[in-house]
C-alpha cells in the first residue's frame, strides 16, 4: 500500500531560477494534487505605474521581465499610440518587429537550454546558450544593451539600423538557422531526451481551451491560434510566416514547436531586413494623452500578452493592467500533473515556459 | 467590420441582456451587462457560441464605483464585457464553473481590489504575501502603511 | 602555514549560491550566462551549487520583496562561515527602479550585510566576473 505524503518544494530550489512554491500531495511515486503558491516576485508594478508619468512608466514596464522586455514595451507603446491616434512610420514598425523576433529567438533558445538542464542534458544547455550569445551580440550592436534594450518609445523606435548592420546580420542568421535545424534533429532523435519528454505533461485540446491556455503550449495541442496572424500588429501583416502547431500535446511536442518557431523567426527577420522601408523612425508626440481606454494584445514568446490601459487625460495613466502569458498557462499545471511521476515534475513545469516575474508583476 | 458582425450576432440571441455597446476599431468591441445577468451571458457565450477564451479580468476603481472588465477573444474580435459593482459591497458570482481558466484572474482581483467572488473554490491570496492586512492596493483611497 | 593553504584554496574555488530576491530575471540570466561557454567562470574555480550548505558566496539579484525577506535571512544563516555576499544589479544594490513600490523593501543590504555591489541594469557577465575577482583578491 503506497504511502500518502505532502511534499513541499520551493520557493528556493535548484530546478527553477525563480521563487515559486509547490505543495504536492503524492501517493507512492504519483502526484495526486498540486497546490501552487505564487507571489514571491510581486513588486506592485500596477500600482507604481499609476504614480509615474507615461514615459517613466515605459521604463518600468520594460523591467516587468528581463527575458521578454521588448514585447512588454511594444504592447504599452501600441496602446498609448492608439489613444493618441498616431500613425507610426513603416520603418519603425519593421524595426519593432525585427527586435520582437530576435527576442523570440533568444527566449526560445534560453528555454531549450533550461529544459535540457532539467532533463539532465547539460550539454544542450551549454550549446544553446552559446548560440544565444550570437543573438545577444546582434541586439547589443543595434540597441546598446544585451537585455532591456529600450528600443521602443511613444511614436516609433529610438534607434535606426545602419546599412552595415543590415548587411552583417543575415550571415549570423544563417548560422542560427543551421543550429536550429541541428537542435530539431537532436530533440526528436536523441533517445534519452525523447524518453523524458514523450507523453509527459499531456494537455488535450479541449482542456487547453477550457483553461484558456495560450502560446506554444496550446499550439502543441493542436489549436491553431497566434495573435501575430489573427490580430496583427506592428509589421506582421506584411511578413509572410507560418504558425507552427503540433498535435501530440506533450512536452516533446512543445519543444518541437518552439524550435520550429525559431526557424520561422529567422526567416521573418531575413524578409524584414531585405524589405526594410525607407523613412523616419519616429514621430513627435504630445505630452498629454487624451482620455480613453484601449486593449493592446501582442504575441510574446510565451503566448498572448494583453494590456488594458485607461487614461483620464492627466500626465499619469489611470489604470494599466498587465496579464502575462505565464499566468494563463499556470492554471493548467495542476491538471497536467495529475497522475504524473514525481521525477517528471520539473519537465512538466518547465514545458510551459515559466516566467514568474511576468506573472507576479 | 468583424466587431459589428459579432455584436449583431450576440444581440440576436442575448438582445435584452446587452446594454450600451461601442466599437472603437474593427477588431475591438465593448458592451455592458448587468451584474446579475453576467453568468447567464457567459454561459451562452461558452455553450451556444463556443467562445471559451477569457483573456483576463481587469478591475478598475473609478472613484465612485468598481468596474470589472471581462476580456474575451473569439479568435477574431477581442470583446470586453463591462460590469459595475458598488464600492460598499463588491460581490459577484464566480465564473469558474463554466470558464475554468478564470480561477487565477478572480483571485487576483480579490487580492488587489477586494471583490468577493461567490462560490469560488479557493480565494486565498495569489500575489500578496500571507498575512497581508493592509488592505487592497489598487483601490483609489488606499495608501501604503 | 595551514592558514595560508586554506586561504589559497578558498580564493581558488569559491562556490556560489544564486538567490533571486524578487527581480525581473535580467540579472539572473546574465549570471547564468557567466556559466556558459563564452564566459565560463568554471575555469576560475566558480561552481554554482544547489544548497546553501555548500556555498561560499551568496550571489543575490533583485530587490527584496516582503515575501523574500525571511527566506533570505534563513538562507544567509545556513551558509557556513566564512561567507560573503555579492549584490548584483541595481535593484539588489538599492532597490533600483522598484524603489518605493509597496511590496519592495529595498536593496539586499536592508536585510543582510553585503560585501560587494555590482551595479548595472542588468549587469553584464563581465561586470559580475570583475566583481567576484575583486572580492576574491580581498580574501
Amino acid at each position: 500500500m503506497a504511502q500518502r505524503l505532502v511534499i513541499p518544494i520551493g520557493p528556493q530550489h535548484p530546478a527553477l531560477k525563480e521563487p515559486l512554491g509547490f505543495r504536492f500531495r503524492v501517493e507512492g511515486e504519483r502526484v495526486l494534487e498540486t497546490h501552487i503558491r505564487m507571489g514571491y516576485v510581486h513588486r506592485g508594478i500596477e500600482r507604481a505605474l499609476q504614480e509615474r508619468s507615461y514615459i517613466q512608466a515605459l521604463y518600468l514596464v520594460e523591467r516587468v521581465c528581463g527575458i521578454c522586455s521588448h514585447i512588454h514595451t511594444t504592447a504599452f507603446c501600441q496602446g498609448v499610440e492608439e489613444l493618441l491616434g498616431l500613425e507610426i512610420p513603416p520603418r519603425a514598425l519593421y524595426i519593432r518587429t525585427i527586435v520582437c523576433e530576435l527576442e523570440r529567438i533568444h527566449s526560445h533558445l534560453l528555454w531549450l537550454g533550461v529544459i535540457g538542464r532539467d532533463a539532465g542534458f547539460e550539454t544542450l544547455f551549454m550549446y544553446t546558450w552559446r548560440d544565444r550569445e550570437t543573438v545577444l551580440d546582434i541586439l547589443e550592436e543595434i540597441s546598446g544593451n544585451r537585455i532591456n534594450y529600450a528600443v521602443n518609445t511613444f511614436g516609433g523606435v529610438r534607434i535606426d539600423l545602419t546599412s552595415a548592420q543590415i548587411e552583417s546580420i543575415p550571415k549570423r542568421l544563417d548560422y542560427l538557422e543551421e543550429q536550429a535545424h541541428y537542435y530539431l534533429k537532436l530533440v526528436t532523435t536523441e533517445a534519452t531526451f525523447v524518453a523524458r519528454t514523450h507523453g509527459v505533461g499531456y494537455l488535450s485540446r479541449e482542456d487547453g481551451r477550457a483553461f484558456c491556455v495560450v502560446g506554444p503550449t496550446i499550439r502543441a495541442s493542436g489549436v491553431d491560434r497566434d495573435v501575430r496572424r489573427d490580430d496583427p500588429y506592428a509589421a506582421y501583416e506584411e511578413l509572410p510566416f507560418q504558425v507552427v502547431t503540433a498535435t501530440e500535446g506533450d512536452a516533446l511536442a512543445r519543444t518541437v514547436v518552439r524550435v520550429k518557431e525559431v526557424i520561422e523567426s529567422v526567416r521573418m527577420i531575413r524578409h524584414a531586413l531585405h524589405n526594410l522601408p525607407e523613412g523616419e523612425v519616429r514621430v513627435r508626440v504630445r505630452r498629454r494623452i487624451p482620455p480613453g481606454e484601449v486593449i493592446s494584445r501582442v504575441e510574446a514568446p510565451r503566448g498572448e500578452l494583453i494590456y488594458y490601459i485607461k487614461s483620464d487625460g492627466t500626465e499619469r495613466p489611470a489604470r494599466v493592467k498587465i496579464r502575462a502569458p505565464t499566468l494563463a498557462n499556470m492554471v493548467a499545471v495542476p491538471h497536467m500533473l495529475k497522475g504524473a511521476h514525481i521525477a517528471d515534475i520539473p519537465i512538466v513545469v518547465a514545458a510551459i515556459d515559466l516566467c514568474i516575474a511576468c506573472a507576479d508583476r | 467590420m468583424p466587431a459589428r458582425t459579432l455584436l449583431k450576432k450576440l444581440k440576436g440571441v442575448l438582445g435584452e441582456h446587452i446594454g450600451q455597446a461601442w466599437v472603437p476599431r474593427p477588431h475591438r468591441a465593448f458592451f455592458s451587462v448587468r451584474r446579475d445577468e453576467l453568468h447567464d451571458v457567459v454561459e451562452a457565450l461558452v455553450n451556444r457560441f463556443d467562445i471559451k477564451h477569457l483573456s483576463t479580468i481587469t478591475g478598475v476603481d473609478t472613484g465612485e464605483e468598481l468596474e470589472l472588465l471581462y476580456h474575451f477573444w473569439d479568435y477574431d474580435v477581442c470583446f470586453t464585457v463591462k460590469i459595475t459593482l458598488p464600492r460598499e459591497k463588491p460581490c459577484i458570482k464566480t465564473l469558474t464553473d463554466i470558464v475554468p481558466g478564470a480561477l487565477f484572474y478572480e483571485r487576483e482581483v480579490h487580492d488587489l481590489l477586494g471583490v468577493e467572488f461567490e462560490e469560488h473554490p479557493d480565494l486565498s491570496p495569489l500575489v500578496l504575501p500571507d498575512g497581508w492586512e493592509e488592505g487592497h492596493p489598487l483601490l483609489k483611497d488606499w495608501s501604503p502603511p | 602555514m595551514l592558514e595560508g593553504l586554506v586561504r589559497w584554496a578558498r580564493r581558488k574555488s569559491p562556490w556560489i549560491l544564486h538567490f533571486n530576491a524578487g527581480g525581473c530575471n535580467g540579472c539572473d540570466i546574465e549570471l547564468l550566462d557567466a556559466l556558459t561557454p563564452r564566459f565560463d567562470v568554471e575555469r576560475l574555480g566558480i561552481l554554482e551549487k544547489a544548497t546553501p550548505r555548500h556555498a561560499d558566496v551568496l550571489v543575490c539579484a533583485g530587490p527584496v520583496t516582503r515575501q523574500a525577506r525571511d527566506r533570505l535571512l534563513r538562507i544567509y544563516e545556513q551558509v557556513p562561515e566564512p561567507k560573503w555576499v555579492v549584490a548584483i544589479g541595481s535593484c539588489a544594490c538599492s532597490g533600483g527602479i522598484f524603489r518605493g513600490c509597496y511590496n519592495v523593501l529595498g536593496g539586499i543590504d536592508q536585510v543582510i550585510p553585503v560585501d560587494m555591489y555590482v551595479p548595472g541594469c542588468p549587469c553584464k557577465p563581465e561586470a559580475i566576473i570583475d566583481g567576484l575577482v575583486k572580492l576574491l583578491r580581498s580574501i
